[in-house]
């Protein structure tokens, strides 16, 4: 005789609903994975990006986070509750042991300033975005300015093409 | 729009449930929900758990990939009588809620003396 009755409506109905949704999550994330953990959500603000991931039952110091190439890899391990044997359990729908979980950030994030904050087993990274490349106006030179309007010999464009540093300047530095 | 107002969804969060000499012990996942903002209720034999999302997604961002809704906890289950629902115990860690489930002990049978007039008062 089972303590705990399953046999409400509401419940049943809620589970097998549940059970869709995963089926409906898991094809559209994974074939390879059937289960993906922790699961992930990104979304994208004017200024960054913003990544939850659910990963209840750890600990912030057991959390690691490490970003390299446009990777970002969250690792981890949920334990099992202590000494509870297999047949003790009536009910398991949680995930346990190690994980790992890898996945590409998007283009134009600035890696080094990333932000990470972890409360309660929700993990909330902000990513900023990389500042787009202000349109630079790249002067162009025309030979030496003391030439003046004075008619170019193709000698002198020959000599200041050889000396980059003298004659065309350097665009970067100006303002 | 005020978040009571705003239509929040809810989720069966995953749960474990095993047994103890003293009982049963209930774990659910409730990643992003406080001690502040989770519930049980007791009312008769059914144990409601609720939880309250501390997050809140804000309203400029676009979802680019999504593979869990954000949204509140809410999951039920009816409890036989066997369970002493006055000592039932919760405790919340790491978005991880864990309820203590403790067997109502069964009343010892008792014997009843039978009193005579032989064995009664009095006598030495």
């Amino acid at each position: 005789m089972p303590i705990f009755r399953w046999g409400q409506a509401f419940e049943a109905f809620a589970d097998l609903e549940r059970e869709f949704d995963r089926l409906l999550q898991t094809a559209a994330a994974s074939a390879r994975v059937g289960r993906l953990f922790p699961p992930i959500n990104l979304y994208e603000q004017p200024n960054q990006f913003l990544l939850l991931a659910q990963i209840p039952g750890v600990t912030a110091e057991a959390l690691d986070i490490q970003v390299a190439d446009r990777q970002l890899t969250l690792r981890g391990e949920r334990v099992a509750p202590d000494g509870v044997a297999e047949t003790q359990f009536r009910r398991r729908e949680r995930l346990g042991g190690p994980w790992e979980r890898t996945v590409a950030l998007p283009d134009r994030v600035d890696e080094d300033g990333i932000a990470a904050e972890f409360d309660n087993g929700l993990l909330v990274l902000r990513l900023p975005k990389t500042k787009p490349s202000v349109g630079r106006q790249i002067a162009v030179s025309e030979g030496s300015d003391t030439l003046g309007s004075r008619p170019v010999s193709s000698q002198k464009l020959l000599a200041s093409r050889s000396q980059p540093g003298s004659a065309t300047g350097t665009p970067e530095d100006q303002p | 729009m005020s978040r009571e107002a705003a239509a929040i969804p809810v989720v069966t969060p995953p749960i474990d449930i095993f047994e103890e000499a003293e009982g049963l012990v209930l774990v659910a996942d409730l990643p992003g929900v406080s001690g502040q903002t989770a519930e049980i209720q007791m009312e008769e034999s059914r144990l409601s758990l609720f939880g309250r999302l501390g997050f809140e997604i804000p309203s400029d961002a676009v979802p680019v990939h999504t593979e869990f809704a954000v949204a509140d906890f809410l999951r039920s289950f009816i409890l036989s009588e066997n369970i002493d629902h006055d000592r039932i115990d919760a405790k919340l860690a790491s978005g991880v809620l864990e309820i203590r489930l403790p067997r109502a002990e069964r009343p010892q049978p008792r014997r009843i003396q039978i009193t005579t007039p032989e064995s009664g008062d009095g006598m030495d």
